[in-house]
């Protein structure tokens, strides 16, 4: 005590002293801390910029407006509106002979290649389809948008440069003295693009759409969830409930912690090596993908569900057991609804793992390309991530753009779940 | 005093988090006990309990207890921390079975039956013994499930009109149905801390029991609430053995018949509270209910 | 300053009740001056000196009101248990033995007045021989009482229920003295009947500390014995 008074310093004086350091530290502290935070914002927003930069054109798509005259000589002879006679009949040459009205300069056999290969070749079945859906067409003449080919798209889409050589640009300047023609007269537009969202996959970047791949996700993912989720809580309920501790459990326990650690590819050769090699399951299907990502995510959930059992307060337990509740009444009645929020949310981001997984599927074929929508989980099929991963490979510019609108789509629904997420643990989120 | 007091575990936590020298203390204190102070029967008992001992693995919680719970009477069990004496009402309904490491030996008996015997189930036995807690904990539902849940398990009404009965009768019992009647649909957790004591004594006491533990049941509450729960416990106390833990010696003063004194794990004295409060038996009761630790 | 009052967690309440215990002593120490006074000046016929005691009394009862608010405060403040609030009973009734032992002691004092302020007949000395032994006699039972209580002895506070029958005795002896003297000379009946009055005031003294001896007792073992018989209130203290 003496000691303090003899020198004479107050203890607020020496506070004083050392506080603008201390506070230019708090300050440094925190502008570290906001730097971080804006470079990661820096990041993302270039990601996004750069998706939807290259991508937000693969929902729109060129059309050219043709006068198509659905000559019955052509496509109904017999005048009876056979099915089969009309499905097999020649669409192609019917959208030839537009063009050709549309242009009765072009004479040459050369020119008039150049000039079928304005429209793509998915013309002649979207013809098909309207004859089909309407067969009154026949006989009449109607103003039709038929899809443009990839090439035309593109140099609608300002993808190719007008202005180079013509050597260096994949549209010759015949094609674009007509592209320029159709531009003037308005018989070219650009509309919303349901291909893309309607097809599968195809060679031809005007006809591919994702709906194979998200319907191939949708099944892997429905076999994930029905499989992980249940085999998860009932592992997780055992081992926090009603397993004895001991070497057991604790080696359980710690293998599943490991496995949430494991390179994706290895679940992948597992799942060649057991489901299609051993018990013969078909190759890129579905059922073997979601079998592959059920291994994978049943980590992550039974660890996030372990975490909500463990957060549910021993005062409800205690108050179940106290009025004579059993073991299995307690947990089954009081603790399980209260940890089914943490669960779920934990299911969701073990959902949203395994929608962008593609490492393993590679292993078990699912990289194959599969024109047809597949239609249940035996099917060949792909997934979304995995379909990005093919288009990413493909040499034509305009699977470029595709590949990035596939990467959004694949966001919004990654987003989407784990926005679900969220709001799943806000709404069920307890105060006791 | 000589004695230094462990502060062995938190009274209210499942996990007994003993010091490591706790035993230590006990033995040193052995030599000076020579047996608990004051008669441990009572004419009338609902339940006794003959040389328990408890374990928290190799830690002994309880040291050689013996005490009746008297019917139609409240007693009130009072010690410091880590005494022994929250560790002993849970034995009473072998709440402590939820702990892996607890071991109990020694004769509890209810209506004659030993509650530690193999054969007998737990789940009746605490239909019988019920308890209340230290934090109100209402189950996250309405205050009509939270007092039907018991009586639904054990299947006590025949129909949804005899469940309604049943808690109406309960929440009238612990003084609470005028107050939530129009609201039975709300959530219980939604009610203030002394409504939600009481409702948690509803709870218990729909289910009949022969007797109710109370684990500190006003730690959490304000004077008011506690008044309300200690006018209740009076009331209770007509239908039921009740047995009660407390850290207020007040509490234990105006609420109880009985009182008893626990000391690093032994029971040092028992008593009519009037003698305990006026003339303890033993040194240690006194100066504990003085004020005199150190 | 007492095993009584000593070893709280709290300190400021073994001060308080260190407190309490040295009001009884102080009051303690007033009251046997005011009864050594008022003998003293019946003695030397010192009608100043008798006034004297009468106004001081004043201060006995000022520190009666003192220890008695000090004691409400404890007990609203601490709520006293077991020792603690036998402390404070036994305290507070003796304090108000110590006050009614003031007030007797006035009482004498007054008789001092009585007989030599105005031109009123003096008595004769032999009347008043009594007194100073009886008083004697009392200050000792007191003096023993209180000291039973400053250290806990029971034995002490046993002496002093004993002396009583001692005191007692005295008194019907002293009686009887008295009652000679009338005989003799009826004229001195007024002087006698005053002088009886002086005795009696110092036999409630007496039974005042005997009180003091059996709160004391109240206070060590927590038995009530102020209305039991001796030979009852050694069998319970066990002595």
């Amino acid at each position: 005590m003496n000691s303090h008074s003899d020198k004479r310093v107050r203890t607020i004086d020496r506070v004083n002293a050392s506080l603008a350091e201390r506070y230019a530290r708090e300050r440094r502290f925190r502008t570290a801390g906001l730097a971080a935070v804006s470079l990661g914002l820096l990041f993302v927003s270039f990601l996004f910029i750069s998706i939807v930069g290259n991508g937000y054109t693969a929902f729109h798509q060129t059309k050219i407006a043709l006068e198509v005259f659905f000559d019955p000589q052509q496509l109904d002879p017999d005048g009876r509106h056979d099915y089969d006679a009309l499905t097999r009949a020649d669409y192609g040459g019917l959208v030839k002979a537009s063009m050709r009205n549309s242009f009765p300069a072009v004479k040459t056999r050369q020119e008039k290649r150049a000039l079928y290969a304005m429209v793509s070749s998915g013309a002649a079945f979207e013809l098909q389809h309207m004859v089909l859906a309407d067969p009154s067409l026949i006989g009449t003449t109607q103003a039709v948008w038929l899809t443009a080919d990839d090439d035309i798209d593109m140099l609608v889409k300002g993808h190719i440069d007008r202005s180079v050589p013509e050597s260096e640009r994949r549209v010759d300047d015949r094609t674009l003295a007509w592209v320029e023609r159709l531009e003037q007269e308005g018989a070219l537009k650009r509309r919303f693009n349901t291909a893309f969202f309607t097809n599968g996959d195809s060679r031809e970047p005007e006809l591919a759409g994702i709906a194979g791949a998200v319907m191939g996700s949708c099944y892997v993912l429905l076999v994930t969830l029905l499989l992980a989720f249940p085999i998860a809580v009932a592992t997780a309920v055992y081992l926090e409930e009603f397993a004895p501790r001991n070497r057991w459990t604790d080696l359980i326990e710690v293998n599943i912690n490991n496995l949430a650690a494991v390179p994706s590819i290895v679940f992948g050769l597992l799942g060649l090596a057991v489901f299609i090699n051993f018990f013969g399951l078909p190759r890129s299907a579905a059922l073997v993908g979601g079998l592959v990502l059920t291994l994978m995510t049943l980590p992550t959930i039974i660890i996030a569900s372990r975490a909500a059992l463990k957060s549910v307060p021993p005062s409800i337990r205690e108050a179940a057991l106290g009025v004579g509740a059993s073991q299995q009444q307690t947990i089954f009645h009081h603790v399980l609804p209260l940890a089914l929020p943490g669960m779920l949310t934990g299911t969701i981001i073990g959902m949203a793992q395994a929608l962008g997984e593609t490492a393993p599927l590679l292993m078990i074929g699912m990289v194959a390309f599969i024109v047809d929508i597949p239609g249940g989980a035996l099917d060949p099929a792909t997934v979304l991530p995995v379909q990005i991963f093919l288009w990413a490979d493909s040499p034509e510019r305009a699977f470029v753009e595709r590949t990035s609108g596939a990467i959004m789509v694949l966001l919004f629904f990654l987003v989407t779940m784990n926005a679900l997420a969220v709001v799943l643990r806000k709404r069920f989120e307890r105060r006791w | 005093m000589h004695t230094t007091i462990q502060y062995m575990a938190a009274e209210n936590t499942l996990a007994p988090a003993v010091s490591g020298d706790g035993g230590q203390a006990l033995a040193e204190d052995s030599r000076d006990f020579a047996g608990t102070v004051g008669d441990v029967t009572v004419a009338n008992p609902a339940m006794t309990a003959r040389n328990v001992n408890v374990w928290y693995g190799e830690q002994q919680a309880i040291i050689d207890t013996s005490l009746d719970i008297g019917k139609s009477q409240v007693i009130s069990m009072i010690g410091p921390s880590g005494c022994g004496k929250s560790t002993f009402i849970r034995c009473l309904n072998r709440m402590n079975d939820t702990i892996d490491s607890c071991r109990v030996t020694g004769d509890i008996r209810l209506e004659g039956q030993n509650i530690y015997d193999k054969k007998l189930d737990v789940v009746p036995l605490r239909a019988q013994v019920g308890m209340v807690f230290q934090k109100p904990n209402p189950f996250p539902k309405s205050i009509y499930d939270n007092v039907a849940y018991g009586p639904r398990i054990h299947g006590l009404a025949e129909d949804k009109q005899g469940v309604d009965e049943i808690v109406e009768t309960s929440l009238s019992k612990a003084g609470l149905w005028d107050e939530v009647k129009d609201r039975l649909g709300e959530p219980g957790t939604g009610l203030s801390g002394g409504q939600q004591q009481r409702l948690c004594i509803a709870r218990t006491i729909a289910v009949s029991p022969e007797v109710i533990l109370m684990d500190e049941p006003c730690s959490a509450l304000d004077p008011i609430a506690t008044a309300t729960i200690e006018e209740l416990i009076d009331e209770l106390r007509q239908h039921y053995a009740i047995a009660i833990v407390t850290h207020s010696m007040q509490q234990a003063a105006r609420v109880s018949q009985r009182t008893a004194y626990f000391h690093l794990g032994r029971l040092i004295e028992v008593g009519a509270t009037d003698d305990i409060f006026t003339n303890p038996g033993h040194r240690l009761t006194e100066d504990y209910i003085t004020g005199r630790f150190g | 300053m007492n095993e009584m009052t000593d070893g709280h967690t709290v300190t400021s309440y073994n001060d308080e009740l260190d407190q309490l215990n040295r009001y009884v002593m102080d009051m303690a120490r007033l009251v046997r001056r005011q009864i050594a006074d008022s003998i003293r000046t019946l003695e030397e016929e010192d009608v100043e000196g008798a006034k004297e005691v009468v106004v001081r009394d004043q201060e006995v009862d000022a520190i009666e009101l003192k220890a008695d608010d000090h004691i409400v405060h404890i007990i609203a403040k601490r709520q006293p248990v077991a020792r603690d609030l036998r402390e404070i009973m036994a305290a507070g009734k003796i304090i108000s033995d110590l006050e009614r032992i003031g007030d007797q002691a006035r009482r004498i004092a007054r008789l001092t007045l009585y007989f030599y302020e105005k031109d009123n007949s003096a008595p004769n000395y032999r009347l008043l021989s009594d007194i100073p032994k009886l008083a004697h006699l009392v200050d000792g039972m007191l003096e023993l009482a209180i000291s039973a209580f400053d250290r806990l002895d029971t034995g002490s506070a046993l002496d002093v229920i004993r002396k009583e029958a001692e005191l007692a005795e005295e008194m019907v002896a002293a009686q009887r003295r008295l009652s000679t003297y009338l005989m003799e000379d009826s004229r001195s009946i007024g002087h006698v009947v005053d002088i009886t009055l002086g005795l009696r005031a110092l036999e409630r003294i007496g039974g005042h500390a005997k009180y003091v001896a059996r709160h004391t007792i109240y206070l060590i073992k927590g038995k009530d014995v102020r209305h039991e018989p001796l030979e009852r209130v050694i069998a319970d203290v066990g002595h």
